[in-house]
Formats: structure tokens, C-alpha cells, sequence
């Protein structure tokens, strides 16, 4: 078997792309699942594709059906979605601010 | 020495005029409303939550299609655009990738020295919008109101070469927009929105070079500026034999100042796949036909048809072009005068004009009507008024509401129309004034035009000019 | 007497309705039920427990008494007014903690989660408590979805087979099929992506169905695949489970995948003999395949030989039924079933978890955090367990720019082959004309607590046999075939066209009636003969 799809360099960028910031201990092993999950997968490569096959994205054709009309209706109590901020400032969600790399005009 | 062309591209996020957002059934428009007083379990991303589609958001969405003459497409799809940030809360965007509703399109724009500039289109496609951040010390404060509201994003081909091109595209775009009924188009409200692209090649070039993406653009003016800033920066650049490199930049209005942001980074790999929770976006040949007959005649189309059926100036006719309101009145006013557009024409653009910035009323909310404007200037080409008055009375219509047939008889506006009277009026004036009588007749011509004054303060107006100043003439010259 | 938990929902409801029992009452004696065989429910960060919760089932993350008394409560007020109080009135249910429902926790069972309180009800919760059904609790489920033995759960302990206390539940709807199992309530709702109604019915012994996708709204249900997802009903009987899909089935306005045709009454069908109907079995459901993890060659292996057996069984039973058994119908791309489902629910997992962030509800990392970033790296990393984390990082593989084309496109093209097999097998003009297929539901009978579990692959590989249905968007339903030497529930898989619920209810209740008198029938889960013996 040829040599791990998911090295640790790719499995670092994955990581962050996935906002994960893991820890060591579970690095290995979810690295280690990945890739045996990988294998497994492996065999859709080489499985020949009908000629004539589409992609579906549901399994069953659903017919097309009319949009929604343009009427607003609003949600009665949207001061409840905000209650469940882990933390709120003025009715606003509240983060800390992204690290800025603003650099001098050239 | 060698010459640099600058290379522009212009994309654009314009916000539909629907009632509702986009997926869920909240208002489109929040403007001044409390932070998160307009949101949803759908437009704030909950767990659980779907999206369904606003049928008026496709509609509105092919009509600009079909108003920026590109292809309405039959079908379309939406697309997750997947990444984190606070103002987007599923940490993905519904928007459209590989299979938007239009293909293709371009804007024709007039350019100051009468060249034509085609500003073709890269993308035109649905997407949601996301929410907005404040900061404040130190941290971020998320308002979700604007999360969802329907868009369109256009984004041209890099066609344009400079910030007054940039700017006239864009002035084009907000009055087609509120012409066509899919936005309000207010910059400053942030229904339409630019980042500019901007770099620069030597002339006679065909290769593109990196490109330096300008954000936080809040005016026409502002891109013009800002563009007109990097262009000046990026030819410094390559004339001191130095690379311009792709940055993002930020504007700053007050100061006229651009930053650098971050380095345009390697695209973020988006991960676009198909939106599961929706289904493609259909419109029948029958449904595509009527939205490209529901296309009112365009701006610049009428524009063309105005100065060549009505033989109006291109200055004129921009005018009567800029908002639709006030286009639709001009012609039918005129169609009801009959007479030349040319005095039609001259009434808007001043005096009309002057009326609905004074009382801040756009054209169809006037009291006058079209049929009032005709009218009224069919009393002046009979005689019934002079222009003097025909100015009073064009406000006296708009106040009380009244005919201006029906003014001029209530309060005795009418001109003389008893030769015999004016001429013993001009008469006695000049009897009245035997000085200034010899002066004119010792050869200064000039009092003429007091006489008239004279006449005409002594009739209360109500001669006509004309007439006066032919009697005048008459009687000055006899004897 | 039958005591009043061992009746089915129909009668429970009927009684109610009668006013011979009040729905106070039905909801009284659930929670005794609950108290005597659930033990402590799910709680996170919990690591131990008196060797005495051992035996106990644990179905619950929570109880929700106050909602379902007033509940209750509305329903006698409506029955004492003279009005119809519902189809299901009074029938104590329990929800899969996957579903929104105002007025409790909605975790997902997971600690991303923990303090969650939607502030709106999924429409299938919705249409249960419009038509009288009491929310008794939140059952226990793998997290997020994630899962075929219900072990994953943040929220410990996670629930125990009622059959055998040492063994799974299965899942990811463990909870679920526990809870009907053992009687401590009559229904429940679940979510079928991969197989996580009807492999864990089959585990315990009970009756789940996947409908048809799009049959049931997904509004409110926390998403996993979207694609794949199916809300369905749990019950001990197939009449029940026909009952409860009354109920929930049917158009959405706010879930644009369901679909509008119409909901036939399924009592109707229940009615109707199998005379006539063509039953199809197939040998690549006879067989489980398997990868080698270390060079990705893949094994075949025959399946438990008791299950195989009750297949035929069954086949049998029904054929005296007077139903046509046709043998030897080729399914040859089931065997790609996992691997695609590897593919297609990691790359819509993966994107449906981005909004788990720290930033709107959920859990948010308690350390210092210097910048946004940060507060999203901790806040997921320490609120997902393993298998989401397991999740995002394969969706993020298999749908990124590079390797999209080679595993995203690829495995929606082999999920169109794997509906086709299904369009041959039921084409009225074809060489099969089935009118549904009969298969195992899962390859084994429960497996022992901690035997996979840490081994993703060979978890998943569980699903193999009702994996097929989700791509191919069939319903789907699983029901007990007997018991094997061990005294484990085996379950039997039914798999019909595009929205014919009705010709599984059909059969599988001409298999429950013409085998009512079986003695495996009459054996009863380890966890409720424990507490009816005191």
C-alpha cells in the first residue's frame, strides 16, 4: 500500500482550514482514521462509471415546485436567538476582533 | 517613455428591492432598525434551519440580467460557498457558482469625448447577504438584520481604463437599476455596493498583470478617487521598474488615503459543492419571455430615441433620461402639447426642475400633471399668458391643485387682449415721460427696454410683451 | 392486566380519546416506566457511574416533565371540551435529541451543544404534539448523528441495548429504539442518514422506517447529510409506526425538498393482503464486504448465518402469505454503498457543521482567546468529540479544490448507480417488476459495548445494508425477524419505490400478523423483565 494520503503536513492545513486546534493526543489517531477511511474509499476510483451516468444529488428526481411568494412575515420573538449569544454587547453578537495585519502604505 | 494603460474592473453587490430576504420571510429592507430585531432561525443560521427560495428575488434577479442584455438562463443553481466569519452565520453562503441565472451582458457607456466604451460582463449571479460588524473596543459586535437580503453580483470584465470611466458606469448602473425597479441603489444605504480592480500594463499590452483589489468604496465618487489614487501609485510603481503586486486595499474617505489590508491571498478553497436543501432555479420559455417583455424601454435607449425623434441635445436628453418618473412625465406632456419638445423640454429642466427640488418631490408625485404642463403651455402660445406668468401659475397648480385654465381666470392673470387698451396705455406712458421720449429719439436705443418695463408694470403685468414692444416701437418711431 | 406502557400507541391513544385513561395519566406512568428502567440520564463530563446503572437502559439526555404535563394537560382539556384531542393523543413519545423542540435543551448530544435552547419547534415534533402526543424526553444519540452504537455521545452514559445491557444499542438512534424497546414509551422520533433508524430498531428489536426522502419535513432537524437526512418513526408495532408516519408525513413550506404528493391513508394499506406482491431477495445483501484497512482490498464474507436464515424465513412466511418471491435480483453496486456514503455525508456534514463556531449559541471556549480565530479553533476543538472532528476533516478532503472531481463528483455518479440497480429491480416493464425488496437490515446481531467503537471504518461498514436506501432516497423499514441463539433481536429490511410506504407497512404487518404466535414474540427485553418482575 502506497504511502498515506493525509500526511501530517496536510493533515496540519486541514486542520486549520477546519478552524480545529487539536490537541497531540488525538492528532495521530484521527490522522490514522482518516487515512484508513481513505482506503476504503479508495475502490470508488476504480469502479467503471456507466457511460451514460449523471450525478444525483438527492437519489430520487424531485419535481420542481412554485418559490415562495415575497410577503414578510416576521419572527415574533427574535430577541430569543440573540439570548443564546455566549456573549452579547447593545443586542450584538460579541467576538474579539480578527488579527489585523494592516501594514503601511507603500 | 513608455505609456501605461490602466486596466479596470468593477464588482458589484446590488441589494433587491424585494418585501422579504432571500431564504426566509423576514424584511429585506431593515434600514435603521434596532441590531438583530429582523432576523430569523433562517437568516441566523440556527441549527436545523433550511432555506426556501423568494420567487420575486428570481424575478428581479433576470429582469437586470435582461436590462444588462445578457441571457436569461432556463435553469440555474445554488451553490455553499463555505467560510468562517462572524457576519456570515451558517459559515456558509448560498450563492450561485458554476450555473448563475445570466450569461454574458454588457453596458454601453458614451464616454465624455464621444467614444464608445463596451463594459461587458464576467458575472451576474443570486446570492444572500451576510450580516454586518462593528467594532468596538476591541471586539466585534455582529448585527444579522442584513443577513440574507437578496443580492446580485456583477462583476465586469477589467474593460474600463479609468476612474471617470468607473465612476459613469456606475452612475449608469444606480439609474438603470432604479429605473427598472430592482433596487433603491443608494450607495450610501449600502444597496449598492463596488470593489474596484485595478493594474496596470504598458500600453498596447494584452496580458494582464496582478491587480490590486480596492474595498470600502462608499461613493461614486470614492471609486473615482481611489482609482484614480492606485492608477497614479501602480505607474510610479512600474516607471521606477518595480512589480506591483496583488494586495487588498482599503479606501479612506476622509483622509483620500489607500492601505493595504492583507496580501490577496491564495484564493480560500470555498469547497463550492451544490446546495442540497434547494432545488434548481426553473424558469419556463413563457416565464423568460415575459420578463424580457416587462423590460421597459431603457435609459439609454430613450436617450437615443429623444434626440433623434425629438431632436433634443444629448445634454437635454440625459436629463429627461435619468430617472424614470420623470422621463415618463416629459413625454407625456409633450405627447399632449403637441408642439415642439424642445419648449417641453426647456419647462422640466428648469422651472419643473427648480418646482420638485424645492418641495422634494420626484415627478409622479406632483400635483401637476402632465395634462396641467400641456395645458399651461398652450395658454402661453395662444397669448392668454405671458412667460412671467406662466411661471406663477405653474406653482399656483401645484399648490392648490387646480387647473391653470382655472387659475388664470380666478385670479385675472389673463393677458390684455384689447389691442386698442394697450395702446392707449403705451400711450400715456410715453406722454408721461417726454425726457426719456427725446433720449430714445436723440438715439438711445436702449431705453426701450425701460419703456417696456414701464408698460408692463403699468398693466400689472398682464400685457404682452410682444405686443407692448411693437407698439412701443410704433409710437416711439411716429412723429 | 397489560400494564398501560406495554399498550400500543393506537390503543393508548384510543383510551385517551374514550376518556377510559387521561392523558395525565399515560404521561404518570411513562416516567414510572423511565424511573424504574432508564437509570441516570446522559450528562456531560460524567466518566462514572454506580455499577448499578450498568443494567439500566439510560435512553435519555433529558426528561422534559414540565412540557409534557402541560401538554398532557391540553390534551384533557380538549377531550373534556368534546373536541378531538388527536390521532395520537396522550402516547407518551421520546425525541431524538437531534430535533428542535422549544422549551428544552436541543443537544445533539454533544457538548457543542449542551445549552441550547432553540427558540422554535421541527415541524415533524410539531405535527406530533398538534395531534395530542406527550414530548416525554430527548433521547440519547451518537453525536451529532455520527455513529451506529449510540457510544459517541457527549452525554454519558450512552444508552444500553435493552435486550442486553453489555451490548449497543445501535445509531445513531440508540435513544430512540431504546426507549420503545423498553417500553418506556411507545414511539419515538428518529433521523435515518445511513441506516441510524433502522439498524438501531433492528439492534432492539422494534419496528423503524426511513421514509421516502422528502416524505417527512427536515425543518428543525439539526443537520448531518443533507441530502441524506430522513426524520422517521420508531414503535413496537408496524400499525403504530403507520400511525405516527400519519401524523408527521407531508408537505413543508419551509423544507423545499418535501414532497407534494399527497399522504394515502396508511391504515388502508395495513388492510390490504400481499397476494400477488412480488418480493425480491439478493444475493449481494446475503454478503458483507469489507476493506482491509492497510492496502484497501476488499473481502466478502457471508453474513451471520442466523440472520441470513431469518431472511429466508421470512421470505417463506410471506410466500405462504401468497406473496411471489423472486431470488437472485442483482443489486451490484450496494457492495459501493459505504464508500460513497464516506464521500457524499462527509463533504455535507462537514459544511453543516461550520456554523458550530462559538460565535451565535453553543459552546464557546472558556480560555483566554487573543483573537476570533482562536476563539474558533478552541470552541471546536473542545466542543465536537472524535467523530465530528472525524467528519469535518474528511468532508474537508473530499470536497476541496484538488480532489473534489475524484471523490465528491465520482461518488454522486456511483449513487446514481446505485439508484439505478433500484429502478431495474422495481421497473413494472422490467426483468424483476419487485414490488419491494427483503434484505437483512444489518450484517450481525448487537455488538458488545466498546467492540468497534474507535474504529471508524468498521463502524460505518455496519450501515452496509441500509445504506443503499439513503442513496437512493427509498423508504425503507426495518422490523423484527426473530431472535437469534444469544436471544439478540433480528431485523429484517424491507426497501420499496419512491414514496410506497404503504407496501412496506403492508408487508411487514402480513409478516407480524401471520407470525403473532411465534415463541420468540412472546420473549421480552432483559431491561423490562427485570423491572416487571419486581
Amino acid at each position: 500500500m502506497g504511502p498515506d494520503r493525509i500526511t501530517p503536513e496536510l493533515f496540519d492545513k486541514l486542520t486549520s482550514l477546519a478552524a480545529l486546534a487539536l490537541v497531540e493526543s488525538e492528532k495521530e489517531y484521527l490522522r490514522a482514521e482518516l487515512n484508513h477511511q481513505l482506503a476504503a474509499v479508495r475502490e470508488l476510483s476504480e469502479i467503471p462509471l456507466e457511460e451514460d451516468i449523471l450525478p444525483t444529488l438527492h437519489g430520487l428526481a424531485i419535481p420542481p415546485k412554485p418559490s415562495r411568494p415575497d410577503v414578510s412575515d416576521a419572527f415574533p420573538e427574535p430577541g430569543k436567538i440573540v439570548a443564546q449569544a455566549p456573549e452579547s454587547e447593545e443586542g450584538m453578537f460579541a467576538v474579539p476582533d480578527v488579527a489585523h495585519r494592516k501594514s503601511e502604505e507603500e | 517613455m513608455k505609456t501605461y494603460e490602466v486596466v479596470i474592473g468593477l464588482e458589484t453587490h446590488i441589494q433587491l428591492n424585494t418585501h422579504s430576504k432571500i431564504f426566509c420571510s423576514c424584511k429585506a429592507d431593515s434600514w435603521g432598525a434596532e441590531p438583530n430585531s429582523n432576523i430569523c432561525p433562517v437568516c441566523s443560521g440556527l441549527p436545523g434551519v433550511l432555506p426556501v427560495l423568494n420567487a420575486e428575488a428570481v424575478k428581479k434577479g433576470a429582469l437586470l440580467a435582461a436590462a444588462m442584455h445578457a441571457q436569461i438562463n432556463p435553469k440555474s443553481e445554488f451553490d455553499r460557498k463555505n467560510y468562517f466569519y462572524p457576519d456570515l452565520p451558517k459559515g456558509y453562503q448560498i450563492t450561485q457558482f458554476d450555473e448563475p441565472i445570466g450569461k454574458g451582458g454588457y453596458m454601453d457607456l458614451t464616454l465624455p469625448d464621444g467614444h464608445q466604451r463596451r463594459v461587458r460582463i464576467h458575472k451576474l449571479h443570486l446570492e444572500e447577504d451576510a450580516g454586518k460588524t462593528k467594532i468596538s473596543a476591541g471586539m466585534r459586535l455582529v448585527d444579522f438584520n442584513r443577513c440574507g437580503v437578496p443580492l446580485v453580483e456583477m462583476v465586469t470584465e477589467p474593460d474600463l481604463r479609468t476612474g471617470e470611466e468607473a465612476a459613469l458606469y456606475l452612475t449608469r448602473l444606480r439609474a438603470l437599476l432604479r429605473w427598472i425597479g430592482v433596487s433603491e441603489a443608494d450607495m450610501e444605504k449600502g444597496h449598492l455596493r463596488c470593489d474596484a480592480n485595478v493594474s496596470v500594463r504598458e500600453m498596447g499590452s494584452q496580458t494582464l498583470n496582478p491587480k490590486t483589489e480596492i474595498k470600502n468604496l462608499n461613493s461614486i465618487d470614492a471609486v473615482r478617487q481611489a482609482i484614480q489614487e492606485e492608477s497614479r501609485r501602480q505607474i510610479a510603481v512600474m516607471e521606477a521598474g518595480g512589480r506591483v503586486e496583488s494586495y487588498t486595499l482599503d479606501w479612506d474617505a476622509d483622509t483620500s488615503r489607500l492601505t493595504k489590508m492583507r496580501s490577496k491571498e491564495t484564493e480560500a478553497d470555498y469547497r463550492y459543492f451544490r446546495e442540497p436543501d434547494l432545488l434548481p432555479v426553473l424558469l419556463s420559455a413563457e416565464e423568460i419571455a415575459a420578463i424580457e417583455h416587462s423590460l421597459p424601454e431603457l435609459p439609454l435607449e430613450r436617450e437615443e430615441r429623444f434626440e433623434r425623434d425629438y431632436h433634443l441635445s444629448a445634454y437635454d436628453a440625459e436629463i429627461l433620461t435619468s430617472e424614470r418618473s420623470l422621463s415618463d412625465y416629459f413625454e407625456e406632456a409633450l405627447q399632449r402639447y403637441g408642439g415642439e419638445a424642445k419648449i417641453v423640454s426647456n419647462w422640466m429642466i428648469n422651472d419643473l426642475a427648480r418646482l420638485m427640488n424645492d418641495l422634494g418631490k420626484s415627478a409622479s408625485e406632483l400635483n401637476l400633471r402632465p395634462a396641467d404642463l400641456a395645458e399651461l403651455l398652450h395658454l402661453l402660445d395662444g397669448g392668454k399668458i405671458n412667460a412671467p406668468t406662466a411661471k406663477t401659475v405653474l406653482r399656483r397648480v401645484e399648490e392648490t391643485g387646480k387647473t391653470p385654465t382655472a387659475i388664470v381666470e380666478e385670479e385675472g392673470l389673463g393677458l390684455m387682449d384689447d389691442l386698442a387698451a394697450l395702446r392707449q396705455l403705451v400711450a400715456q406712458v410715453l406722454k408721461e415721460n417726454p425726457a426719456e421720449v427725446a433720449s430714445f429719439r436723440a438715439g438711445k436705443e436702449s431705453l426701450s427696454g425701460w419703456f417696456l418695463g414701464q408698460v408692463m408694470r403699468r398693466s400689472g403685468g398682464k400685457a404682452d410683451p410682444r405686443q407692448a414692444r411693437a407698439i412701443l416701437l410704433e409710437l416711439l418711431a411716429a412723429e | 392486566m397489560t400494564p398501560v406502557m406495554d399498550w400500543s400507541a393506537a390503543e393508548i391513544a384510543r383510551k385517551v380519546r374514550s376518556g377510559e385513561i387521561s392523558a395525565a395519566e399515560m404521561l404518570a406512568a411513562s416516567l414510572e416506566r423511565i424511573r424504574l428502567t432508564d437509570g441516570i440520564s446522559g450528562q456531560v463530563g460524567l466518566t462514572q457511574w454506580d455499577e448499578a446503572e450498568e443494567r439500566k437502559v439510560h435512553a435519555f439526555i433529558q426528561i422534559s416533565k414540565d412540557l409534557a404535563e402541560a401538554q398532557a394537560a391540553a390534551v384533557d382539556a380538549k377531550a373534556a371540551r368534546g373536541e378531538d384531542p388527536g390521532l395520537l393523543a396522550g402516547v407518551p413519545v421520546a425525541i431524538k435529541d437531534i430535533f428542535c423542540v422549544e422549551g428544552t435543551h436541543t443537544t445533539a448530544g454533544s457538548r457543542m451543544l449542551a445549552n441550547f435552547r432553540p427558540p422554535y419547534t421541527a415541524t415533524p415534533v410539531q405535527r406530533l404534539i398538534d395531534a395530542g402526543a406527550l414530548v416525554v424526553g430527548k433521547a440519547n444519540m451518537d453525536e451529532f448523528a455520527y455513529g451506529s452504537s449510540s457510544e459517541s455521545s457527549a452525554f454519558q452514559p450512552s444508552p444500553n441495548n435493552p435486550w442486553d445491557p453489555t451490548r449497543v444499542p445501535g445509531g445513531s438512534s440508540g435513544g430512540s429504539a431504546a426507549s420503545v424497546a423498553s417500553t418506556e414509551v411507545a414511539l419515538s422520533l428518529g433521523s435515518d442518514t445511513g441506516g441510524s433508524i433502522r439498524q438501531p430498531s433492528s439492534f432492539c428489536g422494534v419496528v423503524g422506517m426511513k421514509p421516502t426522502y422528502g416524505r417527512v419535513s427536515r425543518y428543525g432537524m439539526i443537520a448531518f447529510a443533507s441530502s441524506l437526512d430522513c426524520p422517521g418513526p420508531l414503535a413496537r408495532t408496524v400499525s403504530d409506526a403507520a400511525l405516527m408516519l400519519q401524523v408527521i408525513a407531508g408537505e413543508d413550506p419551509r423544507d423545499s425538498t418535501t414532497s407534494q404528493q399527497p399522504v394515502p391513508d396508511y391504515q388502508l394499506a395495513l388492510q390490504q393482503d400481499v397476494h400477488g406482491l412480488r418480493i425480491g431477495l439478493s444475493p449481494d445483501y446475503d454478503r458483507i464486504v469489507f476493506p482491509d484497512v492497510e492496502t484497501g482490498e476488499i473481502g466478502t464474507e457471508p453474513i451471520q448465518a442466523e440472520v441470513s436464515r431469518a431472511v429466508y424465513d421470512a421470505a417463506e412466511q410471506l410466500a405462504r402469505q401468497g406473496a411471489e418471491i423472486v431470488e437472485d435480483v442483482p443489486m451490484p453496486n450496494a457492495r459501493h454503498g459505504i464508500p460513497t456514503y464516506f464521500v457524499i455525508s462527509r463533504v455535507e456534514a462537514s459544511s453543516n457543521l461550520h456554523r458550530f463556531d462559538g460565535v451565535k449559541y453553543g459552546y464557546r471556549t472558556a480560555q483566554p482567546v487573543s483573537d476570533l480565530n482562536e476563539l474558533y479553533r478552541l470552541s471546536r476543538a473542545e466542543g465536537f468529540g472524535t467523530e465530528p472532528k472525524l467528519r469535518i476533516l474528511m468532508g474537508m478532503y473530499v470536497s476541496s479544490a484538488a480532489y473534489s472531481h475524484q471523490y465528491y463528483l465520482r461518488a454522486r455518479k456511483v449513487r446514481a448507480m446505485i439508484r439505478r440497480d433500484f429502478d431495474t429491480a422495481f421497473d413494472p416493464a422490467g426483468a424483476y417488476r419487485l414490488d419491494a425488496l427483503l434484505t437483512p437490515t444489518t450484517p450481525t446481531t448487537a455488538f458488545k459495548r466498546k467492540a468497534v467503537y474507535g474504529n471508524s471504518v468498521l463502524m460505518q461498514y455496519a450501515d452496509q445494508m441500509t445504506v443503499s436506501a439513503n442513496h437512493a432516497g427509498l423508504p425503507a423499514l426495518s422490523f423484527p425477524g426473530g431472535l437469534d441463539g444469544q436471544g439478540l433481536p433480528i431485523g429484517l429490511q424491507l426497501i420499496a419505490g419512491d414514496f410506497r410506504e404503504d407496501l412496506l407497512l403492508r408487508i411487514a404487518h402480513a409478516y407480524e400478523l401471520a407470525t403473532r404466535q411465534a415463541a420468540w414474540r412472546s420473549a421480552v427485553p432483559e431491561a423490562v423483565r427485570n423491572e416487571a418482575s419486581k
